[in-house]
């Protein structure tokens, strides 16, 4: 940069100084020498080739011969410069230096607290999408400019940050902000395992504290990943291979993960799977994690080990039902199988099995793995009964170990017990709530629950039994459960009953009908509502009833 | 011998040795003062300042606030002169001062370069 500088400067400098000296005549044929104001200002309009004219009087031959001289240094030392600028600014590297710059102070400036994705794609972009809704503020990282672009597109608010970078390294990381306290959670879901345990390994070096969300797609690598000790691994086939499970062997257990989700509190006749024998088309990660499920809960089933990329290269196309096929499914036993699962890597495969097997036998229920969210519409007009969409059930679970850690925690926990205990809590919440309950969190603080806080600071103490009790007539209990209680020192009661203290800080995971949200909402702020419930008595509010009171 | 240095020293000194070349004489006098050197006073600077450019070291960054500090003042100097001469009504005389003072803060700044310069490279083991 310094070349073009110094061109302008001495181009300048010399034409300018010549016309200084080179004696000229005014009007009236007197001799002048030329001002240096006149001077900077005629080679000014010169080499930017704007041209007024000869000013301030018509120039002698001498002079003229000079200016010549001067055109052709000045205008090309001028275009040069000019050049060598727009080529910097348009600089690749310049640009991106730029947009780290601009980047860094953006998380700099970031005082909420704030979740770093790495990778943009259709999984995290439908969790980006859920967390937005909660207000949480979102860095992404993502290899490929291209990315970062359609992100920048989607105009997210408030402001996703987004950025180019290799996000394998700890610089980056350092970067996105990783090490700042208000740094919640550092999010990583791409495909390649080996990837996502590299990242979480650095991430855990970087800063021990941050919540680590991972996917995981085998049970090595789980192993692997909680021997690091890292908590929060999204195994999807798992998942589903355990959702899959509890439908045939635990019903209930599956309507109450369901209703985590917003399911309500039946299960729908098309919902439910048959008895019978399985065929599952498919022996990858997520047909070996369906063999575990179908053999713990005593199901006979048969596999056809398909793979999808071999398919496709050996029959030249990604549809699968030519003769060959028809007889594979045959002989696996699809005309007295209930069910059909078609688990393989490729969409388009997954939909002609299922067709397939539909041929073969009508009545067969079929069972699809839908990779990307992107082909829901094809499966929807399909008729597949059952569609496991996996980025969506991977966005699900990372949104709610972010957002709703309590709803993931009492996940968990459903999973550890049995169908009878499931059955239980059904019918106690069907005749507590109603048969679609919402499911909520709330915290004993004061910027959720202000008038609740207030309360339990000034030294009172409240059981659940009284919370629990309607607006409009406190004799009466509201449509409300609580599921379970998460106390300051991070202890679990699972149902607690309504004897239960309600402490400061403590943690509620709450199903209620939705006017019991909403009123359980409004009684826990609002401190004259609160008065009521408490005491029975209407508080009196406003300054002259309050003195007329006094008096 | 590195042509790098002889350059840049080259304009470092002559940006300085110009300037007091102008500032020196009396205070008031334009006959003192020729325009001529403080026009090529101020190329030289902004020469000096453009090869000062770049330079990420600690010191490099204060020969450059040095540099900036002289280019200013004497761009001053200079723009004091234009308008006291064509646009104000006083008559340039009045100006003289002012035109002389603010070279002279240059030439301080120009000063502070050198020595920082000489320093810098008498450090140097190459």
């Amino acid at each position: 940069m310094r070349t073009p500088l110094l061109v302008i400067i001495l181009t300048f400098s010399i034409t300018i100084i010549g016309l200084v000296l080179i004696p000229g005549v005014d009007g009236n044929g007197n001799p002048y020498h030329m001002s240096f104001l006149d001077a900077v200002y005629f080679v000014s309009f010169m080499a930017s080739t704007i041209g007024f004219g000869e000013v301030p009087y018509e120039f002698t031959y001498a002079q003229r011969l000079w200016v010549l001289f001067s055109i052709y240094i000045s205008v090309i030392g001028w275009f040069y410069a000019i050049g060598a600028l727009v080529a910097l600014i348009q600089d690749k590297n310049l640009i991106l230096e730029l947009d780290v710059a601009k980047f860094r102070k953006k998380i700099k400036n970031l005082k909420e607290h704030f979740v770093i994705i790495l990778g943009y794609n259709h999984a995290t972009k439908e969790l980006i999408n859920r967390l937005n809704r909660d207000g949480k503020r979102i860095v992404v990282l993502d290899k490929s400019q291209e990315k970062i672009d359609e992100l920048e597109l989607e105009h997210f608010m408030p402001e996703v940050y987004g950025l180019r970078a290799n996000v394998e390294t700890p610089e980056v990381l350092r970067l996105a902000g990783i090490k700042k306290r208000n740094c919640k959670a550092v999010i990583t879901l791409f495909d390649n395992d080996y990837k996502n345990t590299k990242i979480a390994l650095l991430v855990k070096l970087l800063n021990n504290k941050v919540n680590i969300i991972v996917k995981s797609s085998t049970k090595e690598q789980t192993q692997h990943l909680k021997n690091l000790g890292i908590k929060n691994i999204i195994d999807p086939f798992h998942l589903i291979a355990n959702r899959f499970y509890l439908a045939v062997s635990a019903p209930h257990l599956w309507i109450l993960e369901q209703m985590l989700f917003g399911h309500d509190l039946y299960m729908h006749e098309h919902e439910s799977l048959p008895n019978g024998k399985y065929v599952v088309c498919g022996y990858g990660r997520m047909g070996k994690a369906l063999q575990e499920s179908l053999n713990k809960s005593n199901t006979d089933c048969s596999f056809i080990d398909l793979k999808s990329a071999k398919h496709k290269a050996q029959k030249n196309s990604a549809i699968y039902g030519d003769a060959e096929d028809y007889q594979s499914l045959i002989d696996a036993g699809v005309e007295d199988a209930a069910a059909i699962i078609a688990a393989t890597k490729d969409d388009l495969i997954n939909l002609t099995i299922l067709l397939t097997a539909k041929k073969i036998n009508p009545d067969i229920y079929t069972i699809g793995r839908e990779n990307t969210i992107d082909d829901v519409t094809i499966f929807q007009s399909a008729k597949i009964d059952r569609v496991y969409i996996l980025e969506e059930i991977i966005s699900e679970f990372a949104h709610r170990i972010i957002s709703q850690p309590l709803t993931h925690q009492f996940l968990q926990i459903i999973h550890k017990k049995d169908d009878e205990w499931g059955k239980e809590l059904i019918d106690k919440l069907k005749q507590k709530t109603c048969y679609n309950p919402e499911i909520f969190e709330l915290r004993v603080v004061k910027s959720q629950a202000y008038a609740l806080t207030e309360y339990l600071k000034n030294g009172n103490s409240i059981n659940l039994g009284l919370l629990s009790r309607d607006l409009s007539d406190r004799k009466q209990r509201a449509k409300i459960h609580i599921l379970m209680v998460k106390n300051r020192k991070e202890e679990i009661t699972i149902l607690p009953d309504e004897n239960y203290c309600v402490k400061v800080s403590d943690r509620f995971l709450i199903a209620a009908s939705e006017e019991a949200r909403e009123n359980f909402e409004l009684l826990v702020n609002n401190v004259n509502e609160f008065e009521y419930i408490t005491t029975g008595k209407e508080l009196k509010f406003g300054l002259i009833r309050q003195l007329l009171e006094k008096n | 011998m590195n042509t790098q240095k002889v350059i840049s020293g080259f304009f470092i000194i002559m940006a300085m040795t110009l300037n007091f070349g102008f500032f020196y004489g009396d205070i008031d006098k334009f006959a003192h003062h020729s325009p001529y050197e403080l026009f090529v006073a101020i190329v030289v600077n902004l020469i000096a300042t453009i090869l000062k450019l770049g330079d990420k070291t600690q010191v490099g960054s204060v020969l450059l606030a040095t540099s900036l500090v002289a280019d200013i003042q004497l761009l001053a100097a200079a723009i004091v002169w234009g308008v006291s001469l064509y646009v104000l009504s006083g008559g340039i005389q009045n100006y003289a001062q002012v035109i002389v003072s603010l070279s002279g803060g240059a030439l301080l700044a120009n000063i502070v370069s050198v020595i920082i310069f000489v320093g810098d490279t008498l450090k140097s083991k190459r």
